[in-house]
């Protein structure tokens, strides 16, 4: 797999190609508009983070770095990253395959409305051809709040995984190399912790966010209401 | 199976087999009153110091959750069907368990909630069963674990709950807004709701600083400490007694037997990867419903052909799993549904108890609850496309002013829904993996589409301008509830455990987790499995005074 030292000394997974395709299309998934979106948020640079191996799976909870992994847990990620790798470089090379059939151009080259149009062929016949897929859909982008993450990010195809990787890197913390400047949360108006180490140290509390009345009212017996 | 290159430990007066809720109760209770415990905990023990508030790791990584590449599940829906590798009911596999990952809704069980079958007689379908104990039986201990545990909440309020000798030991924690509109649409449609009691501490009590409300909590660990979870509070308490041998990341392949047929020893890996024998006199499974279910399995002899204490075949059999389902309303007005993280909450027993002219069985517990955990990141919204311009603007719309109003459904006990041992799938240390096997039954589906109708009308009641419902079409394991694998009673042909929690088959085996539960109630379980597990060591405490359990201090036979 093709590596690269990034600037500031991360390695780096996706060449140059790749990483403008991925964030022309993170940046169509969560677009700017009167606010930003997904390229300012550095999304890509989030996930090219994450394909790089297995040194940024974890921050440590006082956010002074990240966890270093070993043994089993090791392994397990290694797998994972290498499954990750793979679903990208082919999606990538769809995406550029479909946009070369309709538009005859890359994907990072099309207008907006015509990558748009691209997405949403990926998108789509995927979740029609094959119900075990609508399934997986079902499973993250449900109609139904967040419960708990049951379904697993190797079994989501391309499409789905780049959207999921998005919204990851638009509001997951900003350690993980999204969120630049906390842009996520202030487009939804989260006050979030200044980093890490607020909530790891018990400094971050939301009661201000509770009701102003902090009693709960006395209520009527409902038996038989 | 070649044992130890080390040395073999002394012989324990009981070994426990998991850390958390159950396991950590027990602990507490025995090696406080003298008894030497060795407790063998397959995850680590992280010390608080390990966890953030980090919805990326916590929730999306893997770094609470069991990794499904490590610790997968089967699931199938009929025996006809080819099993696939799923997380299903997964629940942190450390030290301090399901405690660890949560935010702690303990309601208390009802009176009835122990006499279903009394009063409804048979469901077809279903193996429908009273407890063989009553909640008189569990009333003292709900109350101390309540006491010694730290719970929030207002005694009385809610107006069905059955009768307590004791209040809460805290006032309830402060009034989220999600909990207001709660209360808010309840008062109008002349609900009776009430604070939920959680596993928290609105002030100090017994020497612990009262809770830090953070917007990481439900589903992320607790790194001030302050939470009352199994970690902070039970297993400290055991530890302080000298008592207490917690050692984790061992891992339990088998439970043997001696000569009489009685339970003889945990064999285990360690960390290291040797084999160790751990002897005790006593034995208590606490690994949570679904892992229990499969180390009895796992340990198979002459005597016990198709799994320890099985001789019934009802070992994994009758697992109820509950399911977690919604009604999502949104407000003109700032709700802040991620303060707290979401279940700093209110809820009502309006529809918890049976009713006949519903025209299904039982009910369950409702309350309010925040959408995200707490971020945007792993939840989506109904109607409306997944990506796009669209997508991004209901992010922004439902943030600060969208709530859940949550329910469980009470599944019914089925003779075919079980936990087996799959026959190909292994986890990473060799062993087959727990397969489910499970379908819902018509009256879970039916109540939940009846309580999810009454949580809608509570969020328009409360001016929600906009509501969805999200019907249970499946059950899906999403709520790390797990009760039913080795249901108790009075009858060895109907259960495997008797009204101590004790293997009919096997004395000195007992199970303190949600296995004993022939019931899953429509109620969070975890205050129940932590009262449970109390009475259950206090008898065993009580059976070596009286001498009915040999042990190892030489006291009598």
């Amino acid at each position: 797999m093709n590596q690269r030292e990034g600037t500031d000394g991360d390695r780096l997974f996706f060449d140059e190609h790749q990483r403008a395709t991925v964030e022309a299309a993170m940046a169509r998934i969560i677009p700017t508009d009167h606010e930003p979106g997904a390229r300012e948020a550095g999304t890509v640079g989030f996930v090219d983070r994450y394909l790089s191996g297995i040194d940024f799976i974890y921050a440590k909870p006082d956010g002074s770095g990240f966890e270093k992994l070993e043994g089993r847990r090791a392994d397990a990620w290694r797998q994972r990253v290498d499954v990750l790798r793979e679903k990208y470089v082919e999606g990538i090379e769809e995406l550029d395959r479909r946009s070369r059939v309709q538009f005859d151009a890359d994907f990072a080259r099309l207008t907006a409305e015509q990558q748009d149009r691209v997405l949403a062929d990926t998108e789509r016949p995927e979740r029609q051809a094959d119900p075990e897929q609508a399934q997986a859909t079902a499973a993250w982008a449900p109609v139904e709040p967040a419960l708990q993450q049951t379904s697993t990010e190797v079994e989501l195809d391309f499409f789905l995984l780049l959207a999921l990787h998005t919204r990851q890197g638009f509001y997951a913390d900003p350690i993980y190399g999204g969120n630049k400047d906390r842009v996520g949360w202030e487009v939804i108006g989260f006050p979030g912790p200044a980093s890490l180490a607020e909530v790891h140290s018990g400094r971050f509390s939301t009661l201000d966010y509770f009701a102003e009345i902090r009693e709960h009212p006395e209520m009527e017996d409902g038996r038989g209401a | 199976m070649a044992v130890a290159r080390k040395i073999k430990p002394e012989k324990a007066d009981v070994c426990i087999i998991g850390a958390g809720a159950s396991g950590a109760a027990a602990a507490k209770v025995l090696t406080e009153s003298g008894v030497r415990v060795v407790a063998l905990e397959r995850g680590p023990w992280r010390k608080r110091e390990s966890f953030g508030g980090d919805e990326l790791a916590n929730v999306n990584r893997y770094n609470l959750w069991p990794d499904p590449l490590l610790n997968p599940r089967t699931f199938r829906t009929s025996e006809d069907e080819e099993p696939q590798v799923e997380l299903f009911c997964p629940v942190p596999q450390m030290v301090g368990g399901g405690t660890i990952h949560w935010q702690g809704w303990l309601p208390r069980f009802t009176e009835n909630d122990f006499r279903l079958h009394t009063i409804v007689g048979d469901v077809p379908g279903t193996t429908l069963a009273d407890w063989p104990i009553s909640y008189d039986d569990l009333e003292p201990y709900y109350g101390k674990v309540e006491w010694t545990f730290g719970v929030s909440g207002r005694a009385g309020a809610n107006a069905f709950e059955s009768p307590r000798s004791r209040g809460y030991p805290c006032p309830p924690m402060p009034m989220s807004r999600y909990a207001q509109k709660f209360h808010e649409g309840c008062g109008n449609l002349g609900y009776n709701s009430f604070p939920t009691p959680q596993a928290a501490l609105s002030r100090p009590f017994n020497g612990r600083p009262a809770t830090v409300v953070s917007a990481f909590a439900q589903q992320h660990g607790d790194p001030s400490g302050t939470r009352s979870s199994a970690l902070n509070v039970f297993v400290p308490d055991a530890v302080a007694t000298g008592r207490y041998d917690l050692r984790p990341d061992c891992y339990v392949r088998e439970i043997s037997l001696d000569e009489r047929g009685r339970a003889k020893s945990a064999v285990y890996e360690d960390a290291d990867g040797d084999l160790v024998e751990q002897e005790a006199d006593v034995i208590i499974l606490a690994c949570g419903a679904v892992e229990s279910a499969r180390l009895l399995l796992l340990s198979r002899s002459g005597r016990f052909p198709n799994g320890l204490a099985n001789g019934s075949d009802l070992v994994g059999r009758n697992v109820t799993f509950h399911e977690y389902s919604a009604a999502v309303g949104v407000f003109e007005d700032l709700i802040y549904a991620w303060a707290g993280g979401g279940y700093v909450s209110a809820s009502s027993f309006q529809f918890y108890e049976h009713d006949d002219d519903r025209g299904h069985v039982s009910g369950g517990h409702t309350a309010a609850a925040g959408v995200g955990i707490p971020l945007p990141i792993n939840w989506s919204l109904p109607e409306g496309p997944a990506w796009g311009a669209e997508a991004k603007q209901t992010d922004r719309d439902f943030f600060n002013h969208s709530m859940a109003v949550a329910m469980v459904v009470h599944d019914m006990p089925q003779h075919d829904n079980r936990v087996e041992l799959d026959d190909r799938v292994k986890d990473a240390w060799g062993l087959p993996v727990a397969r489910i096997t499970l379908s819902p039954h018509e009256n879970d589906l039916a109540q939940g589409r009846f309580l999810i109708d009454r949580n809608a009308e509570i969020l328009e009641a409360a001016g929600a301008k906009k509501v969805d419902k999200v019907y249970i079409d499946r059950i899906t394991g999403n709520c790390s509830h797990q009760h039913g694998t080795t249901r108790m009673g009075d009858n060895p042909e109907t259960s495997v455990l008797n009204r101590d929690c004790q293997a009919h088959e096997v004395e000195n085996l007992f199970v303190v987790d949600g296995s004993p539960f022939p019931t899953s109630t429509g109620a969070n379980p975890t205050l129940t499995i932590m009262a449970n597990a109390w009475r259950v060591a206090e008898n065993i405490v009580w059976r070596r005074g009286a001498g009915t359990v040999t042990t190892a201090t030489g006291k009598e036979e």
